[in-house]
């Protein structure tokens, strides 16, 4: 399962939330939860409003670097680095 | 997904019983988590509402009916937070099941969905899936002022013509846009009275990735249309689309500054531990005070009752039975009111979800959440308000599991226990010795509920589908008034759904206590030389002696003897049941008078010290046997109110029943180990 915003260039090099440093701020070109199999949390990803073209920013990270807090659509969430890897960048 | 404590808020019930015609409108309450749902819930209805759990499920509802002062004679159904009418998780599930089919009322007639204004596109997401799947749809905007901070503000006339359904702004600090609101639902009731709903509502197909993109696309040219900028800017042109966009998709300005301390790697995890440090302090010290004098308040009632009431089973039944029992739901309640009003101030803050990002990552590796670790924490003054506490986490799995571990913690009641044995085997000359034990056993009482933890979910397994994904809110100043009135409904919440359970508990332990011998004769000869206080405890001691509850501490002793233990103790953790403490006060009297009846001022820890297992001569309470009844208070779930919570918790005795055996179990073969590895080492 990929879900990609055809209207963006592709990104040469694809990274992904998890990858991003506190206070970063890039657009959302693709989710991609293939490595989880059944448990791709994807759906549920782009259900909170992380759909491809968004602008999100990482607002705080765990000390532990994981959960991440990222901003969408006006409003934080945080997220394991399971999830935020699902999300390219 | 996400649930939260104010969630659990609107389950209070008070008026006791909401008559339910069948023909009155009915309204359901939906929305998104942190969207102000259950601020509207309590602002329209009042006080008037009661809650009931959804057939089979541990979910909750609210039930009430619009305040008198609004007029309008409709029935108001609240639910949990959902995020999209597709539901991910068991919870999620149970409430929009409930809302195509519920299991009690009709379909609704109208559905009002809160709207947080200042995330739109986010939140028109769930509305408009709502409007699709054929309800009559009332959205009421929340949140306005977020707006307003970001330079916007939102055209209600708009949204109307492009939704095609009211629109009302509200807020729900101060009441306004209420009437509004009941107003448009008036109208929009009698539009809709005569129609079949039943054929319009259909429940939409699962969820693509197309779907989901799509729909966002259409709530983002919406959110377009209707956010209009505060101040009039002098050239429309500056207001370029992309630099709105990007500007009305900013998080809380006020929230990221403050989160740039909260949530630091460092500072945050500092305030984090001092902030929970001091509530647990406050949990465990402030109450203490309240929680001795309520104790002692209903001790003296009870004395009272006795002396009152003429010397029979009744009386006995009313003071030790009924009263004691009332008296221990009193008891806890300074903790639970004290834990609640902390909850609230952070969950009302928004503190709590980022409590819960700190510290999620080393709980999910034992399998739990980051929601997790303040019910833990609250295990520690005691178990009944954390097992309550545990609400907060909406992950079904990870709740049952918090509830699961939450008796391991080292309650308060536990500390008298620790306090007497310790004495027992710490040099009297040497007291820091039993300030360390006791910090010891603290610790070991943490680590022994994450190892079970750890290995109860490895045996579960399936750990692909625990997600955290949970909404920061934006920073709120709370508003006092809804704190203390939620704190004081759920509190009331505890006293009706707990405290039944409880009394009648603590009944039938009284029973075992006191039958069937109740008038035990006591020899002439011993009694003469007493007070008459002294030969009461000589009569309630022996009828204890002969009562099932001895009966039983006999037919245990054959598990207890290579403890090194006798039925005595048996009986004293029988007694123990009740509450942990009582475990001091019932080993007290067996010892007192069965080593020499005449013997019963002696203090308590003489008498042990010079106890002896019965018909031989060794001492009953050896450093090995006293070491091992301390591991087993660790371990095992020697209480029944938390039994009784558990039970009300989860829905089922299946939990409190597992519970029950093996902590018992664990608790007697990590004694059974520790008495004879002792042994093996050459400490008696």
């Amino acid at each position: 399962m990929a879900i990609e915003n055809k209207d963006l260039e592709p990104n040469p090099k694809p990274r992904t939330v998890a990858e991003m440093g506190c206070g970063e701020c890039a657009t959302i070109c693709k989710l991609s939860g293939e490595h989880l199999g059944q448990n791709s949390p994807c759906i549920k990803l782009l259900e909170l409003g992380f759909t491809p073209g968004q602008l999100v920013t990482i607002i705080a990270k765990s000390p532990f670097q994981d959960p991440v807090a990222v901003c969408v659509r006006g409003t934080v969430i945080a997220l394991r680095k399971q999830e935020a890897e699902c999300i390219q960048v | 997904m996400y649930s939260s404590v104010k969630d659990s808020a609107s389950c209070h019930d008070r008026s006791d019983s909401v008559v339910v015609p069948n023909d009155l409108p009915v309204i359901t309450l939906v929305g998104q988590p942190n969207s102000g749902k259950t601020t509207l819930f309590n602002l329209l209805t009042g006080s008037n509402f009661k809650t009931a759990n959804y057939a089979g499920s541990t979910v909750e509802f609210s039930v009430g009916k619009f305040d008198a002062k609004f007029d309008f004679n409709a029935l108001i159904i609240d639910s949990p937070g959902v995020t999209s009418i597709h539901p991910q998780s068991p919870d999620e599930e149970t409430t929009i099941d409930a809302l195509f089919h519920h299991p009690v009322y009709k379909l609704p007639d109208l559905i009002i969905v809160t709207a947080d204004s200042s995330q739109l596109s986010r939140q028109l997401y769930l509305v408009h899936q709502l409007i699709e799947s054929g309800f009559n749809v009332i959205i009421a905007l929340t949140m306005n002022d977020l707006l307003e901070k970001k330079g916007f503000e939102i055209s209600a006339a708009k949204a109307e013509e492009l939704l095609k359904c009211p629109v009302v702004k509200i807020n729900g600090r101060k009441g306004a846009g209420l009437s509004d609101l009941i107003a448009r639902c008036r109208q929009q009731y009698e539009m809709v009275m005569f129609e079949n709903a039943k054929g319009k509502i259909k429940r939409p197909s699962p969820p693509t990735e197309e779907s989901v993109i799509t729909l966002y696309a259409f709530t983002e040219s919406i959110e377009k249309q209707v956010l209009l900028p505060k101040e009039k800017p002098i050239d429309i042109k500056t207001v370029n689309k992309k630099i709105f966009n990007v500007r009305s998709h900013d998080a809380d300005e006020y929230s990221v500054k403050l989160d740039k301390l909260f949530l630091h790697p460092f500072w945050g995890l500092v305030f984090f531990i001092v902030s929970m440090s001091a509530i647990f302090t406050s949990i465990f010290w402030l109450a203490q005070p309240i929680m001795d004098g309520i104790s002692e308040g209903f001790g003296l009632l009870s004395s009272w009752t006795s002396a009152l009431l003429p010397p029979s089973w009744l009386s006995d039944l009313v003071a030790q039975g009924i009263i004691a029992g009332i008296g221990m739901v009193a008891t806890f309640l300074p903790q639970i009111v004290i834990l609640f009003l902390f909850l609230g101030i952070l969950e009302d803050t928004g503190y709590l979800a980022r409590g819960a990002m700190l510290i999620d990552k080393p709980l999910s590796k034992i399998g739990l959440n980051g929601r997790s670790f303040v019910p833990m924490l609250s295990g520690f003054a005691c178990a009944i308000p954390a097992i309550m506490a545990a609400r907060t986490i909406s992950n079904r799995r990870e709740r049952l599991l918090t509830i699961f571990i939450i008796p391991l913690m080292s309650c308060s009641a536990r500390l008298p226990v620790y306090a007497l044995l310790l004495a027992l085997v710490v040099p009297p000359d040497k007291p820091w010795i039993a300030g360390l034990s006791l910090g010891a056993i603290y610790l070991t009482s943490l680590t022994i509920g994450a190892i079970a933890a750890g290995i109860i979910s490895k045996l579960a397994g399936k750990k692909g589908n625990s997600a955290f994904m949970l909404e920061l809110p934006a920073y709120r100043k709370p508003v006092v008034r809804y704190i203390l009135k939620g704190t004081y409904y759920k509190s009331i919440l505890y006293i009706q759904k707990a405290g039944g359970t409880i009394v009648f508990c603590s009944l039938f332990i009284w029973a075992l206590t006191y039958f069937p011998n109740t008038e035990p004769a006591i020899s002439t000869e011993i009694t003469n030389n007493l007070t008459r206080e002294e030969v009461f405890k000589l009569i309630e001691f022996e009828r204890t002696n002969t009562s099932y509850a001895a009966s039983i501490g006999h037919m245990t002793e054959p598990f207890l003897e290579p403890l090194g233990w006798d039925w005595r103790v048996g009986v004293s953790l029988i007694s123990a049941f009740v509450a942990r403490e009582v475990f001091v006060s019932a080993m007290a009297l067996s010892l007192r008078i069965s080593e020499n009846g005449d013997d019963l001022q002696a203090s308590m820890l003489e008498s042990m010290r010079v106890a002896t297992i019965a018909n031989s001569d060794k001492p009953l309470f050896t450093t090995a046997s006293t070491i091992g009844l301390i591991i087993f208070f660790m371990i095992a779930m020697q209480c029944i109110s938390t039994l009784a919570i558990s039970r009300k918790e989860t829905g089922s005795w299946k939990i409190p029943i597992i519970q029950q055996s093996v902590y018992s179990i664990a608790a007697y073969i990590a004694a059974l180990a520790a008495v004879n590895g002792l042994r093996a080492l050459g400490i008696q």
